[in-house]
């Protein structure tokens, strides 16, 4: 018998696109964020008052995955700025070949910021490396507080965690506090922004985060 | 629910390494598989069986090494024989 040691990663070839992507989007200078989240969590919503706040001008685009149906590009499309739609078709997540085929024909040089709806699904979705600048992980309220604890990885591996739909706070047993304790259990220096796409509370701190992001990234050597 | 790709890539990196050395088989491949890369260890354990049966490579152990608070999704090593 005979060992051999392979010390090879088992989504490699994934890894190998996601790199190349990401220095793609390097010297383009596009900020990517890959935003995850279990279904139903709002991140169409979140997207749609994202873009919604931006002057007409913002060098912006949309990627957004689901199984089946365009109906999140669709909802997308309607504030002007370039939107694709990935339909899987089976698949519970995004790979970074999906995102290369995505970005075809689109000028990188002329886009500051991507961003990228995978599929809701909170597993997955947190293998897949797509050459994202960062990870954002949307959880509302309407979920329990205890997810990060029950879903570690996606926490563990987003920069940002989005607590979204606090308008509905009076009506369900959300705990904010123990959800932030559970998300920085997992992943202490987690940063963490509350939103609500109905009232409109905390976009401004979210589009604010995004603008900094976007600043850093430009202002990085290249 | 994502583990069925993950075992057709594990499966195709073992049909490399075996391509490389003809007249061995392989035995066992050893993986490490950490708490945070979303993987269920034993529907993956059940993915590379449904893969490997009636196929060439049946039966190929597996050996799952487990690792808490990890993002490893790794192939460690290849048990062949001649």
């Amino acid at each position: 018998m005979e060992r051999v040691a392979i010390e090879k990663k088992v989504l490699s070839e994934n890894d190998r696109i996601a790199q190349a992507l990401r220095q793609q989007f390097a010297e383009c200078g596009t900020l990517v964020l890959n935003c995850i989240s279990s279904p139903g969590s709002g991140k169409t919503s979140l997207l749609e008052r994202t873009l919604e706040g931006f002057p007409p001008d913002t060098r912006v685009a949309v990627v957004t995955g689901d199984i089946q149906t365009d109906n999140d590009a669709r909802r997308l499309a309607r504030f002007g700025f370039p939107v694709r739609q990935i339909t899987t078709a089976g698949a519970c997540h995004l790979d970074a070949r999906m995102v290369e085929k995505s970005l075809q024909g689109w000028d990188l040089g002329r886009l500051d910021l991507l961003l990228i709806e995978n599929v809701g699904n909170l597993v997955c979705p947190t293998s897949y490396d797509l050459g994202e600048e960062s990870k954002i992980v949307i959880l509302s309220v309407t979920e329990g507080d205890d997810k990060p604890l029950k879903y570690p990885g996606a926490f563990a591996k987003s920069r940002l965690m989005v607590l979204n739909k606090i308008d509905l706070l009076p009506y369900v047993p959300f705990d904010m506090e123990a959800a932030r304790r559970n998300a920085r259990s997992i992943h202490p220096d987690m940063e963490i922004i509350e939103t609500s796409c109905t009232s409109g509370s905390g976009l401004d701190t979210w589009r604010q985060w995004i603008g900094e992001r976007m600043r850093s990234r430009a202002l990085k050597p290249s | 629910m994502h583990e069925m790709g993950i075992a057709g890539s594990v499966i195709d990196a073992v049909r490399v390494e075996v391509t490389r050395r003809p007249g061995a088989r392989a035995t066992k491949v050893g993986l490490r598989i950490g708490e945070w890369c979303g993987v269920d260890v034993e529907s993956l354990r059940f993915c590379l069986e449904v893969l490997v049966k009636d196929t060439e490579l049946e039966p190929l152990a597996v050996d799952i090494d487990f690792r808490a608070q990890a993002s490893d999704l790794d192939i460690a090593y290849l048990e062949l024989e001649e």
